[in-house]
């Protein structure tokens, strides 16, 4: 008796440490994260073909990082705006100097004298491109190509925290278990139709008002973890697949504008919209693996929030959401 | 002849274990030789929360403490265990922070290896250490690596974030193998915390003679 009456007073300190601590994290780094969602760090430059193998460089969208400049095949000479490849034309391996943290995605369009525009899409992931003469038939371009837009799937949910917020809130109301397991595949099932529906062009929504109604399924599902603690189970708590699938056709078409962003031709649209969507996921699972092994962790080492405290994280969640919606709208 | 058997089998296993254990403090040693130490700014390609995040992870001199102290914690039980939960990356922070505004200390490499050393000590001899020691330690620890991460950075890196992924990874490694050691503790067989022990003794072997080293090389210079 004396005994639990002496751990009590521990238990409210730890406890409300463990609150204080949330409370300055939420503090400090949400709002600025908020800030950065979604920055646009992509570069890209166009390359016209003025005679056989002779090139005019120009930067329609310029790098946010002045260091960030092109490499070319070593036959092929440089010297702005003018790129010289010879007899074998521009073949062969690209890259760019100074990709990292300011700048994760740069674009070279090769626009030939004859035939279609050919985009070349090089990440700080896959720093380097092949480029073939027949990039449809070229095997190494295809599995260039395909590492290319895992990366960048990866990159994009990894760096997309309202996604993972709207993840974190799917877990913390859904706990585990199978139940889990369905609403993650609820929301990759989802979230898969709208992007490749979006990417194709078969349905458009302006970035901002999309982004803004990302923001508000993120609040929703704050609410829901509320009124969950509350005793009221609401529509997530019960059918959370459902709402899962529904708010990921929203956040699917958020994952479109990172795609279409980069004008894939029409031709390898269909394999970089495949490779996009299994980095996405990949990234995902990632991040749920993550959680639920902290969320593990915290039961074994007894770390838990107190009963008065439970609605805190939901109460942050809806809060940042709530902001990245004003910002947005 | 059963029991023989299985005598010259565990001996055998024993052995074994010292072997892979000289072997990896050995590597270890080499790892965490200061000569050998250079800044390495990791670029992710995710930006600088996630540089923070992956810088600590690549240097042994900083996992193995952690690591060590997440086993000393549960050896005190969760009770007195889940104050590291808080206190470590709180700490991680201040030193961050502190490494935006204070020069390097000329101690840090020295207090950094005898923590080392201290902490896996204090494992091997499954040490029941009041509550404010371990925090100490915590703290110690914390302010020590996130002065070390934090000065790691450049002048393009996003401080703010950077320190944030160190932060965060500083939290989610020690509670993970907090969870994971207390879990493994709480398993049958006597062996388990005689294994975590072993370790400890590994990572104060390898404090120690990093230490030595250190001291023979200012000797030296």
């Amino acid at each position: 008796m004396i005994a639990l009456a002496e751990r009590a007073p521990a238990r409210r300190a730890f406890r409300s440490g463990l609150l204080a601590v949330l409370a300055l994290f939420c503090a400090l780094l949400l709002p600025s994260l908020a800030a950065r969602a979604h920055e646009a760090t992509m570069a890209v430059i166009t390359l016209r073909e003025i005679a056989p193998g002779r090139f005019i460089g120009q930067w329609t969208m310029p790098p946010a990082d002045v260091t960030l400049q092109p490499i070319f095949p070593a036959h092929c000479q440089w010297n702005p705006p003018e790129l010289v490849c010879g007899e074998r034309g521009l073949t062969g391996r690209l890259s760019f100097m100074g990709l990292g943290s300011k700048q994760s995605v740069a674009t070279i369009r090769v626009v030939p004298r004859e035939g279609p525009a050919v985009v070349y899409t090089v990440s700080a992931a896959k720093p380097t491109m092949m480029v073939a003469s027949e990039p449809g038939t070229n095997l190494a371009v295809w599995a260039d190509l395909a590492d290319t837009y895992v990366n960048l799937g990866i990159d994009h949910i990894l760096r997309g925290i309202d996604h993972l917020l709207f993840v974190l809130g799917l877990i913390w109301i859904v706990k585990g278990g199978w139940r889990l397991v369905k609403t993650i595949t609820a929301f990759t099932v989802g979230h898969s139709i709208s992007l490749a529906a979006a990417t194709f062009g078969w349905v458009g929504v302006p970035e901002r008002p999309l982004n803004a109604a990302i923001a508000l399924s993120i609040v929703f599902v704050g609410v829901e973890i509320v009124k969950l603690q509350r005793g009221e189970p609401g529509l997530t708590a019960r059918y959370p697949w459902i709402v899962a699938f529904a708010f990921g056709l929203l956040h699917g078409l958020g994952f479109a504008t990172a795609l279409t962003a980069l004008g894939i031709p029409q031709a390898t649209l269909p394999i970089a919209l495949l490779f996009f969507n299994v980095g996405v996921e990949i990234g995902q699972l990632m991040f749920v693996m993550a959680v639920l092994a902290l969320m593990w962790a915290h039961r074994q080492a007894q770390a838990l929030l107190p009963r008065w405290g439970a609605a805190i994280p939901a109460y942050v969640i809806g809060s940042v959401a709530s902001f990245w919606f004003l910002t947005r709208i | 002849m059963t029991r023989l058997a299985r005598r010259a089998g565990i001996a055998g296993a024993v052995a074994l274990v010292r072997r892979a254990g000289s072997v990896g403090a050995l590597a270890l040693v080499f790892a965490l030789t200061p000569g050998l130490a250079h800044a390495h700014l990791v670029d992710t390609r995710l930006g600088d929360f996630y540089s923070g995040a992956l810088h600590p992870l690549t240097d042994f001199e900083q996992v193995l403490p952690w690591l060590a102290l997440a086993v000393l914690a549960a050896f005190q039980g969760p009770r007195t265990a889940r104050w590291v939960v808080l206190a470590f990356p709180l700490a991680l922070a201040a030193g961050g922070a502190l490494s935006l505004v204070l020069p390097p200390p000329p101690f840090a490499p020295v207090a950094g290896v005898t923590l080392v050393a201290l902490t896996g000590l204090a494992v091997a001899a499954q040490l029941r250490l009041p509550l404010a020691a371990l925090l100490v330690l915590a703290v110690g620890l914390g302010l020590l690596d996130g002065y070390q991460n934090g000065a790691a950075m450049v002048a393009t890196t996003d401080r703010f974030l950077f320190l944030s992924g160190v932060t965060v990874i500083g939290y989610a490694f020690v509670t993970l193998a907090l969870g994971c050691a207390i879990a493994f503790l709480a398993g049958v067989g006597g062996w388990r915390p005689i294994a975590l022990r072993a370790a400890g003794s590994w990572v104060a072997a390898v404090g120690i003679m990093v230490l030595g080293l250190h001291l023979v090389s200012r000797g030296v210079g």
